[in-house]
């Protein structure tokens, strides 16, 4: 009986531990979705034209983000959407030297979404760029 | 711009449908209509009076392509070809256009009855070096697929008045031009037989289908 109780306890602590994990994780979670989900979207109307739907880019002609060093650098990534980029690159040992247009009417959660997704799907990131990171990003003067 | 794109794709889209349904009209499962403006005149033979049809007929020109050489409707000649509207710069459709061309050309490499022509209608920035660049940074070599530049009037002109497909220059999009995603299907007396979406999968494929009906009123 005493073991019981004690045992019931514990399970009852158990249940509110991991309550208590999952509604924190959650709500983590949720957003991380949210933002990936938004972002995708983003990224079908303003990347996948050149970038392509799977991330892989086209030919010699718009450089692939799947594999590209870029997308460990988020700050970069997020001035890179916003501004575009006129440098010449090396991406997985090819060359490119197109520019990328900037897109000026993107808004910072906009761009933190589209982060978001593409570090999410083709980094190592498992949760989503809040927009003050993006924000603080940008305020960086001087393009890359 | 993004509604500008939008009403690109549905005027693309709106141009396929009518031709869809006009298509379905005709004896769509023998042979591909001819598209265009068209008109009639009234001749006599022995001494009857008949009416000829004149059809819409792609006129002669001279452009450069990406090799710096002048190119001709006699490049064409003997040729069924498909044409279309681009510039290299171009952020919307244009790239998804080149990835559904690129399938038109690996389709029929090296079949000498089957051309390509790519008209830039940005050919200030589009000079022969610079189209010689993209198409080797598209994959793409020889003398199949013409990539043409030139003097812009004369482009602008061949494509809404026989190519049917409007290009026009406005600062409000971005890259600086709208223009319609077609791609058009010419036989070899240069007149236009079918017009696609070249944005879309479908629309190529649908072009792909009718080459080979084209090709076969050939091989008779």
């Amino acid at each position: 009986m005493k073991q019981r109780s004690y045992r019931s306890f514990t399970a009852r602590i158990l249940v509110f531990t991991v309550l208590g994990l999952t509604s924190c994780r959650s709500s983590e979670e949720l957003k991380s979705e949210q933002y990936f989900v938004t972002g995708q979207q983003l990224y079908m109307t303003h990347c996948a034209n050149c970038h392509q739907m799977e991330g892989k880019g086209m030919s010699n002609l718009y450089p692939p983000i799947v594999g590209s060093a870029t997308i460990s650098d988020k700050a970069r990534l997020a001035r890179i959407i916003q501004h575009g980029m006129s440098d010449t690159i090396i991406v997985n040992g090819k060359k490119f030297s197109r520019p990328m247009p900037p897109n000026p009417k993107l808004t910072e959660i906009e761009i933190a979404e589209i982060v978001s997704f593409v570090t999410m799907k083709w980094g190592k990131d498992s949760v989503y760029t809040p927009i003050e990171f993006v924000h603080k990003a940008l305020a960086v003067s001087g393009a890359d | 711009m993004k509604s500008k794109v939008k009403s690109i794709l549905f005027h693309s889209l709106f141009v396929s449908v009518s031709l869809a349904l006009i298509t379905a009209c005709g004896d769509s499962e023998k042979k591909l209509p001819i598209l265009g403006e068209r008109d009639w005149v009234k001749k006599t033979v022995d001494g009857k009076e008949v009416v000829d049809t004149i059809y819409n007929t792609i006129p002669k020109f001279a452009f450069v392509n990406q090799y710096g050489d002048t190119i001709t409707e006699k490049i064409v000649e003997n040729k069924i070809y498909v044409t279309d509207f681009f510039f290299t710069t171009c952020p919307t459709i244009c790239p998804v256009m080149k990835k559904q061309m690129v399938k038109v050309y690996e389709a029929y490499k090296g079949n000498p009855d089957v051309m390509i022509l790519s008209h830039s209608i940005d050919p200030e920035h589009d000079t022969p070096a610079v189209l010689n660049q993209f198409a080797k940074d598209l994959g793409v070599d020889g003398q199949q697929w013409q990539f043409l530049t030139g003097d812009k009037a004369r482009i602008y002109e061949i494509g809404q008045k026989n190519y049917m497909s409007t290009a026009k220059e406005d600062t409000t999009v971005q890259g600086g031009y709208i223009h319609s995603g077609a791609f058009i299907l010419v036989d070899k007396d240069k007149h236009v037989r079918g017009m696609y979406d070249g944005t879309t999968e479908e629309g190529t494929k649908k072009l792909l289908n009718d080459m080979e009906r084209l090709l076969a009123e050939y091989k008779k």
